[in-house]
């Protein structure tokens, strides 16, 4: 089936959040859209899915205009949409989570649950997908299989054209592998796929049609075959983008941060940090390598004060901090990038400027006899805003309504505002657009060259490469090795693969 | 929308023009729109519940389609001669108004504004009720044991209101202290076992309430608190000095507006310079609406649940005290009534926000003194409970002001609906 947007206008009252788009989609095409964020892509998804109705344009399918206001009239035409927040009901089964909405019934109505399995079934081997066990609930399931499902259920639908909105946000690289298998089978078996992302190198590895949107009109129509990471950058930012992270030779100081033979439990009370030794100078990026879900969450966790060791201990200058309160730690001189910044670094309905303190409620910079200085605060906002460009209306708009660059500029900004002995970032540019990126990485950068102790924690090979001055890698809770950054790619990729040091120096 | 009405604007002389200008910028939906269309509707509301709960008027309708003019003119003297009880009750009498115009000598504007002073006098204490709960409701905690913690500020200020006989200005004091102590201790019992052991603060409060009426029940049948000889479960009586100092009772005897009102606004203050300057009131918001991220800054957030609800016990407390020493001066069974929830009611209506509540609690108070006027006043007897439906309607309107966007097709409308009232049941 052939798609097609033509003069697509939506206005936001004075913001122009797309401007006379025009998109064509052939059958059996993977179409990327590709846009930095608030380029305007997620709301041509939302008008194409019936979320939103455009002020001007049309939607053709298969060259008639067809009148989509309601998802339901999306799914109708054979349009199947995968947020990147899973619309999955995690205590359901997968077989449930597929059939909701479309549920088979028996003669009498009461749910057919088994034709609701042998349907999964049949539409798993349809496209090649491993699905163990149709009953298996939804939550327990790895994010990778959890989007799997989420696919399955819009094929279930019998849609023809898929809008996938940055699936691979969420996704390891192992699992963004699987899931680039599925989406060439999706294709072989002739399903369009819209493929929304930041991320170049996937587009120029699965691509056939390249949509570079900005500041809500479509900038460029290319293939992968006519242009690289370097062209498709400067398309999507409007200007050439610096890719390899300009740093000095890191001028190392003094042991700042030492831990020693740490362990830390999760939430389930399983050991996930095992005997983990490191020590991180002043002046030095340490990066923190590993695939998600290695026990980095935990480490920085524990090097924050959020979660007590089971045993060993985290010194800084001298101070075994383990199992103090957060507070200590922080007073102590840590800083912390937390890695789900919307959850845990922010509170999306306070301002800018309230967020920019949320640490800082003591400093005696933002405090006036009983009560907070709220002209401090609001003088603090005006600067911050301005020397971290952060994009909003004004210092007083609320946090949640930012684009996830600017939320993070927010987190830095903060965070950069204390006085630092460590600064501990995990994941510090995850859905991030490449000038947002760029910019973090400046950051970072500055900051260690100002003497500060810097622990990057990514799952981003490239960033991990681009920022560390030297790489540990963390796999099933230790540390197989710290290595220099001139490692080669396969050597990390195995150490992140569990293989161990001996292997690799073999 | 706006284009149909401003289309053909251009062509009309330009105060039309500026007059349509004006309507399609009122309906710009904003707070104060939303409370007088709120009022509005809550009113008509209660006009129609009027006319069909009346039987004459109802008999009237029936002959509708041969005397149409004479059966809303009916219809609509009714519910305007109610409203106006209404209004008389709840604010001023235009009767004695119009005399003290006439003839100053006979009446006194005292004497004009007793049902004033009477709204004010019932809102005295739901202002910092209503205060309390919108403290627990901005830090996304639920405390339904306003009734106990009323009830307890309650008992504990008459403890101290006829054991001691010292000067106001030191009684006073002291019954606030104990009732604002009561509450909190409470109150923040519930935030103990909630902190540490993640009881429900819904379901310790709410039992609470069951406790304390136990409490005060069991009291009021010992000799400490009974009044001597009396057998309907009334208390010993504050003494005068524990007593809070009517303003205008010189004027009049009848002028009941005592001095809690003052403390009510202070707490008014308070609480307003709690959450937008101090340290704690900007912890409990961080916490309420995201306690991850306030763990991550390091506040503890154990101590904020129960510092919190301590807070809001306390202010319970005193509104218990207020209505003791203020009204009442002694204390029955049925102590404390529904303040408790009422004052849920009144938070939910000032969109938790301090004098949004100071607000809501004197539209309580006034609907409440107003509709007694209006039950005894009208001929035809309407029933007080009309107060109740209207003030329903009212509060309804206000919480979902979605119904009243889409009505009244105002602009602008979704962030009014996304504005949060109360956290979730974290």
């Amino acid at each position: 089936m052939k798609l097609e947007l033509r003069g697509i206008t939506k206005r936001f009252g004075s913001l122009t959040a797309n401007n006379n788009v025009n998109l064509v989609v052939n059958p059996g095409e993977i179409h990327c859209l590709l846009g930095e964020n608030g380029a305007g892509k997620s709301t041509l998804m939302n008008i194409l899915y019936g979320l939103i109705t455009p002020d001007e344009g049309q939607i053709l399918i298969d060259d008639e205009v067809v009148t989509i206001v309601d998802p339901k009239d999306a799914v109708n035409h054979g349009i199947g949409m995968v947020h990147q927040h899973f619309m999955l009901i995690p205590v359901f089964s997968i077989a449930d989570n597929v059939i909701l909405g479309s549920e088979p019934l028996k003669p009498w109505p009461v749910i057919d649950y088994k034709a609701a399995t042998s349907r999964l079934i049949e539409l798993a081997n349809e496209y090649d997908f491993e699905i163990d066990d149709p009953q298996a609930t939804v939550e327990d399931l790895p994010i990778g299989a959890q989007q799997r499902v989420e696919i399955l259920k819009a094929l279930s639908h019998e849609a023809s054209v898929l809008i996938l909105d940055e699936p691979t946000a969420v996704l390891t690289p192992q699992e963004t592998d699987a899931f680039m298998v599925i989406l060439r089978s999706l294709k072989a078996s002739g399903k369009s796929i819209i493929f929304i992302t930041h991320k170049l190198r996937e587009v120029l590895a699965i691509a056939d049609v390249i949509t570079v949107m900005r500041l809500g009109e479509v900038v460029g129509v290319t293939t992968p075959k006519e242009t690289d990471e370097r062209g498709l950058a400067a398309m999507m930012v409007g200007r050439d983008v610096n890719f390899v992270v300009e740093k000095l030779p890191a001028s190392i100081g003094d042991v700042v941060l030492k831990v020693e033979n740490l362990y830390v439990e999760d939430s389930r009370g399983l050991t996930s940090v095992k005997d983990v030794s490191f020590e991180v100078r002043a002046g030095e990026i340490l990066a923190v390598a590993g695939v998600q879900g290695n026990g980095q969450t935990e480490l920085v966790e524990a090097l924050t004060g959020m979660r007590h060791p089971s045993s060993g201990h985290v010194t800084l200058n001298g101070v075994d901090l383990a199992g103090e309160s957060v507070r200590r730690f922080l007073n102590a001189g840590v800083g912390h990038v937390p890695e789900d910044r919307q959850r845990y670094g922010l509170i999306p309905s306070l301002s800018i400027s309230d967020n920019l303190v949320l640490d800082q409620l003591d400093d005696p910079r933002f405090r006036r006899r009983f009560g907070r200085d709220l002209k401090a605060i609001k003088a603090n906002g005006i600067q911050k805003r301005e020397s971290f460009d952060i994009r909003s209306q004004s210092e007083e708009s609320p946090v949640g309504a930012l684009s996830g660059g600017n939320q993070q500029k927010v987190v830095m900004a903060r965070e950069l505002s204390r006085e630092l002995k460590v600064l501990i970032c995990s994941q510090p540019t995850r859905g991030l657009d490449v000038g947002s990126i760029e910019f973090m990485h400046r950051q970072i950068v500055d900051i260690r060259d100002s003497g500060v102790a810097v622990i990057i924690v990514s799952s981003e090979l490239d960033e991990v490469v681009a920022l560390g001055d030297r790489i540990a890698v963390l796999y099933d809770g230790e540390i197989q090795d710290i290595v220099p950054p001139t490692a080669s790619r396969e050597d990390l990729g195995l150490l992140m693969a569990g293989a161990g040091k001996a292997k690799v120096n073999a | 929308m706006s284009a149909t009405t401003t289309e053909p604007a251009t062509a009309e002389p330009p105060r039309l023009d500026a007059f349509l200008r004006f309507v399609v910028r009122a309906r710009q939906a904003n707070m104060f729109l939303v409370l007088v269309l709120a009022l509005f509707v809550g009113l008509v509301f209660g006009g129609i519940m009027i006319i069909v709960t009346q039987p004459t008027l109802l008999t009237s309708w029936s002959h509708f389609f041969s005397h149409p003019g004479g059966t809303i003119a009916s219809s609509f003297n009714t519910v305007w001669f109610a409203y106006e009880e209404l209004f008389q009750g709840a604010v001023v009498n235009f009767h004695s108004l119009r005399l003290l115009i006439d003839d100053p000598s006979k009446v006194t504007l005292a004497t004009a504004l007793i049902p004033l002073s009477g709204t004010l006098t019932y809102a005295t204490p739901l202002i910092v009720a209503g205060l309390g709960l919108a403290i627990g409701f901005r830090s996304s905690l639920f405390n339904i044991g306003g009734q106990g913690q009323v009830i307890l500020g309650g008992v504990l200020a008459l403890l101290v209101g006829f054991s001691f006989h010292l000067t106001p200005v030191l009684q006073v004091p002291l019954e606030m202290i104990a009732a604002i102590g009561g509450g909190a201790l409470l109150a923040g019992f519930a935030g103990v076992l909630k902190a540490y052991t993640g009881a429900h603060e819904v379901i310790v409060t709410m039992m609470s309430n069951y406790t304390m009426i136990a409490v005060l029940g069991y009291l009021l049948i010992q000799p400490l608190f009974a009044r001597p000889g009396v057998l309907d479960g009334a208390s010993k009586a504050v003494g005068v000095s524990g007593q809070l100092p009517y303003f205008f009772s010189h004027l009049n005897a009848a002028l009941l507006l005592n001095v809690g009102f003052i403390i009510a606004l202070v707490a008014v203050f308070a609480v307003q310079w709690f959450f937008t300057r101090s340290k704690t009131g900007f912890e409990l918001l961080m916490v309420g609406q995201n306690p991850d991220a306030a763990r991550v800054a390091g506040i503890y957030s154990k101590r904020s649940i129960i510092i919190c609800l301590a807070l809001a016990g306390g202010l319970l407390g005193l509104a218990g005290m207020l209505e003791l020493t203020g009204v009442d001066h002694f204390v029955t069974p049925n102590f404390g009534g529904s303040y408790g929830f009422d004052a849920i009611t009144v938070a939910l209506l000032g969109r938790n926000k301090p004098w949004g509540v100071f607000f809501a609690a004197i539209f309580f108070g006034a609907m409440f003194t107003g509709g007694e006027a209006m039950q005894a006043f009208t001929p035809t007897n309407i029933q007080f409970s009309l107060a109740d439906v209207i003030q329903a309607v009212v509060v309804f309107c206000v919480a979902t002001p979605a119904l009243l966007v889409e009505v009244f097709h105002l602009r602008g409308g979704s962030r009014l609906m996304n504005s949060t009232y109360a956290g979730g049941w974290v």
